[in-house]
């Protein structure tokens, strides 16, 4: 009976170490605040257990996951009484070996993507930093394929608006990287 | 092409599954367009941004709370058991066997009866897993993790989902269909040879349901790798299974097919007839 018990357990186990950091760098983007994205992450994994059943086999597992992400979120900011707020802890991005431009753009990219509204910036981070699909991202929403495709572009635009808006530390116009998608 | 109709193709365009030359087309543009080319540059400049480690803390806290969990279960097992204990216990007794009024002991044996029945019922008692519900959780739980792991972009995690699928199957008298399914699809549809080949070697085990033995004279017949064709002969051939002679038949007289798989195709059929 115990053998059971804990295989129970150990498969929950193999999912956590499977899903744990991508779970915890879509909440950690989306808030910018560590501990709140850890305690998301906890519960997400005992949600998995609980909802276990509504996994419809042959859909994509992570897009049932991120769901369930997603509403473990909304609950959370829902049950928060409304006089404490999460902010941001804008944590300076460190990545050793960048210059100081590249370090100050990357850090005004990070601000940029913060500021995003919530939709926008999740279809940003499901596709770009969580590798979904279009078509992953379109069952999770719950759209058509071409309305990720539209979001994803809109979300582009708005990033780029943000990154050059006044006061966020550039002047000058136009950062393009040398090379194209694919090469 | 203007901004308008390169925004269609951009979002494919960013996550490379543009043919050729659309992909040129929208290359074109973004040399000449300032504003499409630099938001392509944000969004390569994203993966700039690091990806974050949790703190060692929130496996701790994963543990400490799927430890407590566990315990949870087994300290409501335990209070029922109890009770369990408590009842056999006053119905066992030998008090209860001697001479009084019959129908005195009827009644009390009754409200007991009916005590019990609604102390089983309880909240407490009603979600306390016994050993099916267990079984039936890990069961679930072993489905959960095996069809997320063939759903990994590396093979090499596939090929792992395959082998503990393989391993837990033994381990019961009944594959999971659903895994089975997932299985067959693996078979049909994975882009590695590796992890066909291990699929074909999973689902022989269960050659005897009808799903799987379609599944996998359906692989045969589609577009395989010589090699997986190889391996489904010899599994078909080691079931002796003569259903797939005719296929065999196809495939030997068919100039088309590797020439490798024609010669198996015909040992095969020597094998069968």
């Amino acid at each position: 009976m115990s053998q059971v018990r804990s295989g129970v357990g150990e498969m929950l186990g193999v999912l956590f170490d499977r899903y744990q950091m991508p779970l915890f760098n879509f909440f950690y983007k989306l808030t910018g605040n560590r501990t709140m994205s850890e305690d998301l992450v906890q519960e997400v994994f005992f949600r998995i257990l609980k909802y276990r059943q509504s996994y419809r086999p042959g859909t994509p597992f992570r897009a049932w996951m991120y769901q369930i992400a997603r509403n473990t979120r909304v609950d959370f900011f829902r049950k928060q009484r409304p006089e404490v707020s999460w902010e941001p802890e804008m944590e300076p991005v460190v990545m050793p070996g960048d210059s100081a431009q590249q370090k100050q753009e990357t850090d005004m990219l990070y601000r940029a993507l913060l500021q995003m509204p919530e939709e926008k910036k999740e279809v940003l981070i499901l596709s770009r930093f969580q590798g979904l699909k279009y078509e992953e991202i379109a069952q999770l929403l719950g759209c058509e394929v071409n309305t990720v495709k539209t979001k994803v572009h809109r979300a582009l635009q708005e990033l780029r608006e943000l990154f050059h808006k006044p006061g966020s530390q550039r002047s000058g116009k136009g950062t393009r990287l040398e090379g194209t998608i694919g090469s | 092409m203007n901004c308008e109709q390169i925004a269609e193709l951009l979002p494919d365009y960013l996550q490379d599954s543009l043919g050729h030359d659309q992909r040129a087309m929208v290359e074109a543009h973004l040399q000449s367009c300032d504003q499409c080319g630099e938001e392509v540059a944000l969004w390569q400049k994203l993966s700039l941004l690091p990806e974050e480690q949790p703190s060692p803390a929130l496996r701790a806290r994963f543990k400490a709370t799927l430890d407590a969990f566990q315990e949870g279960c087994s300290e409501r097992r335990g209070v029922a058991k109890e009770k369990r204990s408590l009842l056999s216990g006053l119905l066992g007794g030998g008090w209860l066997r001697m001479p009084a009024a019959g129908l005195a002991w009827a009644v009390l044996l009754l409200v007991i009866g009916f005590l019990a029945g609604r102390s089983m019922n309880s909240p407490s008692a009603t979600s306390t897993p016994d050993m099916a519900k267990l079984q039936s959780d890990l069961a679930d739980m072993r489905r959960l993790v095996t069809l997320s792991l063939l759903q990994q972009q590396s093979a090499s995690e596939r090929l792992q989902a395959i082998a503990q699928a393989t391993a837990w199957s033994m381990s019961e008298q009944h594959a999971d269909p659903k895994v089975l399914a997932a299985l067959v699809h693996t078979l049909h549809s994975d882009s590695s040879v590796d992890v066909r080949l291990a699929a074909v070697d999973a689902l022989g085990r269960y050659h005897n349901q009808p799903e799987v033995r379609k599944g996998l004279l359906d692989a045969l017949q589609g577009r395989q790798s010589p090699m997986v064709q190889v391996a489904l002969i010899d599994l078909m051939v080691d079931l002796k299974d003569s259903s797939v002679v005719p296929q065999l038949k196809k495939f030997e007289q068919d100039r088309d097919v590797n020439p490798d798989v024609r010669k198996h195709a015909q040992w095969g059929i020597r094998q069968l007839i």
